[in-house]
């Protein structure tokens, strides 16, 4: 080396040493809250308690600093497609903004799952004789004095005329089916709105009257705004907002945020707070900015627990499960010929109820919801998700039992040849992770059971999931939000419902008509006892002949800081399930 | 070839390139997935699904289905944008603005830094200053945009606080009309200093990100041009001649060093359009590359077709004027030859 190089190298080093300097810099504070939250969750303060600000702080903004004061900013992973009450699908980013602005005739208290009046002034029952004593007509007495954010009278008219237009428009895209599946005729009686349904269903408060597609919106501005045509979209509907709710809806800056400020001739307790929408796609920021003190609560996944949990004036509420678990369908009408090429199963692959009951007691569960859900997670009985009507602990739910398993495969005639499967799932999250358990467990099981994770993304997972019939042996994904195991069970269970038909439950069940029977009379029956007893004796049965693998259901999750007051979330609250109108900041 | 004529005749072609870009795009766009796939949900029934492909046109034949939709491009037509909620030609429009505002104080950045420290190191070879600009060009040209934007984020969001995400605080974007949708110039067309310096605040991090990799580019062909030029003979005659240094630096050896460079600005303005889709989720700027990144993503095809369609146009007219800045700075070039 020359003597000219040899000067040149302790320069070029001294750079390389201020950039790692300037890089450790920046990511130094982070290391150290990826590190720090690794214990278990944090059980925040009920509804109406008051988190104390923390005075010290290393990283982002202090604790006792607010920002934003007078503002709640939460950061929304998805950004609306719509916010129509007609043309919003459950679970859809529009139903964060539909909760916030617009109102339904009962809600859902914060504290549970008791109902409390809304834009109806009383919750209906059969004791107040509200509900007829065949359970068929429930007669909602409007609330007088309210007014829409335009100034227009709400009344029964209004809430017919916003009922009718949901059935009207049934836009395929929207939840109308809710309601058309159900209602036979609605009217009105003086100040009362009246509906009689086609049958009794237990689950027509909890699930349908308190949906997000029960919304109740200004006449006025709907027919000053193109009115109500069958099957058409309307569009001012689609971005305009004119409810009853504590919020009116400011503007919609599209890409960026929505702006939601506080009603002043709201007819209930007026929110404290002005509210906005962050849409920020990245999880990474989300958590920054919440570190950073911009954001009051973001939306987040239990694989930034460990990061969230370190921050200074961070909370992270884990509080009730989620009524949507984690789930992988088995197919059971596989079309000839339609399986990928890799795949050595037959198509009644999943027929045999010993090939489905061993793939529920290989699956390792707990391996899931320790590493996927980061803890915050359980299983759950077929198909009871805790906090569900009719859940109990003792209920049997599937454990891994690879020797129970192997004995149910050999059973099958699979333990000597093994065989290969795909499974489809969305990428990059919580079901993608879901499959590679399912691959790695089937593997420890035998190694000549090969699992392919077929791993697409979301737009090309929901084309693939809406196909009738079902081109691969099985998916992963979440179950839909439902309030109700009425709900649940003839979506999920039923052998002529929903995922009953598309799957051929009826070429799995021992007795299809027995669980249909027993689905459907829960369904109509209005004795909570009865119900309790009929969910638990179709556990006990689907147990015994499964036809779903439920790798664990998921606890509600949110992360805000420590500053916000009254923070609550219910599960049963459509999608963020939190309303911001209950917060304060101080 | 006259360069009015060049011109002309480059814009005579450009048409049919439009054409044959929006025919391959719309081809792929039904061979790669469901054109309706963001409308579609799994509890749909297939009557359901149906309905919403009468809804689109997707029961006609695929030719009908593509002059339906040049036909309405035409008319200003471009469909409707389900991940915006709004009509595709009304969203392009709104997001336009933001993406060409980001992506031009990148350029004018990455211009300034990437010429601006090519000839520092050049004429400086084998020094200090050489060495700053080659670890300079490296990182940028090998580090991820997405993680240089975090470490960006945690120094001067989080720790410093001096910066945030988004393109403007909301109550001062909405003090001051928008006709242009570019909100640096909508701030000096309303006169309003306040809604200028937000928007110039916002742009910082964003368009530093941004300039970063396309700096990296410039400075290292500035560079290796300025050096290769500098040995010439011209330059020593300039030298011989007793022309100070400096002049010989400005006046003779970087004029023809830019004129390679001049070749990877204009490419570099594409690779900077590329780089908007990152960097505007990250800071959550509210551009046509997110806007791109949402339609992909959820399988909105009119958005897909409508950005692909705009950027095609985009990088015509950056190739364009290239060419003829490339013409205009060596008269040797002979267009259209």
């Amino acid at each position: 080396m020359s003597a000219f190089d040899q000067r040149r190298v302790p320069r070029v080093l001294t750079l390389l040493v201020a950039l790692a300097v300037f890089a450790t810099a920046c990511t130094g504070d982070t290391t150290d809250t990826t590190t720090a939250g690794t214990e278990g969750p944090t059980e925040t303060e009920a509804p109406g308690e008051t988190s104390p600000p923390d005075e010290t702080t290393t990283t982002g903004a202090a604790a006792g600093d607010i920002v934003n004061p007078g503002l709640y900013v939460h950061a929304a992973d998805d950004e609306p497609l719509s916010v129509d009450p007609a043309q919003v699908a459950a679970g859809e980013a529009g139903e964060t903004v539909i909760t916030q602005v617009y109102e339904r005739l009962v809600e859902i208290g914060p504290g549970g799952p008791d109902l409390i009046p809304s834009l109806s002034s009383e919750v209906p029952s059969v004791e107040n004789g509200l509900i007829s004593e065949d359970g068929l007509t429930y007669t909602f007495p409007i609330r007088e004095g309210v007014v829409f954010h335009d100034g227009s009278e709400l009344t029964a008219d209004v809430v017919k005329y916003n009922w009718d237009r949901v059935l009207t428009m049934n836009l395929p895209e929207g939840n109308s089916s809710v309601l058309s599946d159900l209602v036979a005729s609605t009217a009105v009686d003086g100040n009362n709105f009246v509906v009689t349904l086609n049958d009794r269903n237990a689950a027509f408060l909890n699930s349908v009257v308190t949906a997000a597609v029960a919304s109740i919106a200004s006449q006025e501005a709907i027919e000053a705004n193109g009115g109500v045509q069958e099957g058409v979209v309307n569009e001012f509907m689609s971005s305009n907002m004119v409810g009853t709710g504590p919020y009116t809806l400011e503007a919609w800056n599209r890409g960026e945020n929505i702006q939601l400020s506080i009603f002043g001739d709201y007819w209930g307790e007026p929110a404290a707070l002005d509210a906005r929408i962050d849409q920020v796609a990245d999880a990474d920021v989300r958590a920054l900015g919440l570190q950073a003190g911009d954001y009051d609560s973001i939306e987040t996944d239990p694989t930034f627990i460990g990061d969230l949990e370190g921050m200074e004036g961070v909370e992270v509420f884990s509080g009730d499960f989620l009524l949507e678990p984690v789930h992988m369908g088995m197919n059971m009408n596989i079309p000839e010929g339609a399986l990928p090429p890799e795949d050595t199963i037959p198509v009644d692959f999943f027929h045999d109820v010993n090939v489905r009951r061993g793939f529920n007691l290989a699956f390792d569960y707990q391996a899931f919801v320790d590493g996927a859900m980061a803890g915050l997670g359980g299983p759950i009985p077929h198909y009871l998700p805790q906090g569900m009507l009719g859940f109990d602990e003792s209920l049997p739910m599937f454990e891994r039992d690879l020797a129970a398993a192997e004995a149910a495969f050999t059973e099958a005639g699979y333990w000597d040849e093994g065989f290969t499967m795909t499974v489809l799932a969305e990428e990059g999250g919580i079901f993608e992770i879901a499959g590679l358990v399912l691959a790695d467990s089937m593997a420890e099981l035998n190694p000549a059971f090969q699992i392919r994770v077929l791993a697409v993304v979301e737009a090309q997972f929901d084309s693939a999931h809406a196909e009738d019939p079902f081109q691969y042996a099985a998916w992963i994904k979440n179950a839909d939000p439902f309030a109700d195991p009425a709900a649940l069970f003839a979506a999920y269970i039923h052998p002529d419902g929903e995922w009953g038909a598309v799957h051929g439950f009826r070429n799995a069940y021992a007795d299809p008509d027995q669980i249909a029977s027993l689905v459907d009379e829960a369904a109509v029956e209005l004795d909570t006892d009865r119900r309790v007893e009929i969910y638990q004796e179709l556990a006990g049965l689907l147990y015994e002949d499964p036809v779903w693998l439920i790798p664990g259901n998921e606890r509600a999750l949110m992360a805000h800081r420590s500053w916000v007051q009254n923070f609550a979330m219910n599960p049963l609250w459509p999608r963020p399930s939190i309303k911001f109108a209950y917060f304060d900041k101080g | 070839m006259q360069i009015r004529d060049y011109i002309i005749r480059r814009l005579m072609i450009f048409p049919l390139i439009i054409v044959g870009t929006s025919i391959i795009v719309f081809a792929l766009s039904r061979v790669g997935g469901n054109p309706i796939a963001i409308y579609i949900e799994h509890e749909m029934s297939a009557e359901e699904v149906a309905e919403l492909e009468e809804r689109y046109g997707l029961n006609d034949p695929l030719p009908v289905q593509y002059l339906a939709w040049a036909g309405g491009v035409l008319t200003g037509d471009m469909g409707w944008s389900a991940v915006s909620a709004q009509p595709v030609t009304e969203a392009l429009v709104d997001r336009i603005g933001a993406t060409l505002e980001l992506a031009v104080f990148a350029a004018i950045l990455a211009i300034m830094m990437g010429i601006g420290l090519g000839t520092f190191g050049g004429a400086r070879r084998d020094r200090l200053p050489d060495h700053v600009t080659r670890v300079v060009s490296i990182s940028g040209a090998s580090m991820p945009i997405f993680w240089f934007a975090i470490l960006l984020l945690i120094l001067f969001w989080v720790n410093l606080g001096w910066f945030s995400t988004g393109r403007s605080d909301p109550t001062i974007f909405a003090s001051i009309a928008h006709p242009t949708g570019i909100y640096t110039l909508d701030a000096l067309l309303a006169g309003n200093l306040t809604a200028f310096a937000d928007a110039i605040h916002f742009l910082v991090l964003p368009a530093l990100t941004l300039a970063f990799g396309a700096t990296a580019i410039i400075a290292r062909m500035m560079r290796s041009s300025l050096v290769e030029e500098l040995n010439e003979d011209y330059v020593d005659a300039a030298r011989a001649k007793g022309l100070p240094e400096r002049l010989v630096l400005r006046r003779h050896a970087r004029r023809n060093a830019l004129i390679p460079t001049v070749t990877v600005i204009g490419l570099g303005f594409g690779f900077l359009l590329q780089g908007t889709v990152v960097v505007e989720i990250i800071y959550r700027w509210p551009g046509i590359g997110r806007w791109m990144a949402d339609a992909v993503l959820r399988g909105d095809q009119a958005t897909i077709m409508a950005y692909v369609l705009f950027t095609s146009i985009l990088f015509l007219f950056v190739n364009l004027v290239v060419d003829v800045m490339y013409a205009y700075l060596d008269r040797r070039v002979v267009l259209g030859a």
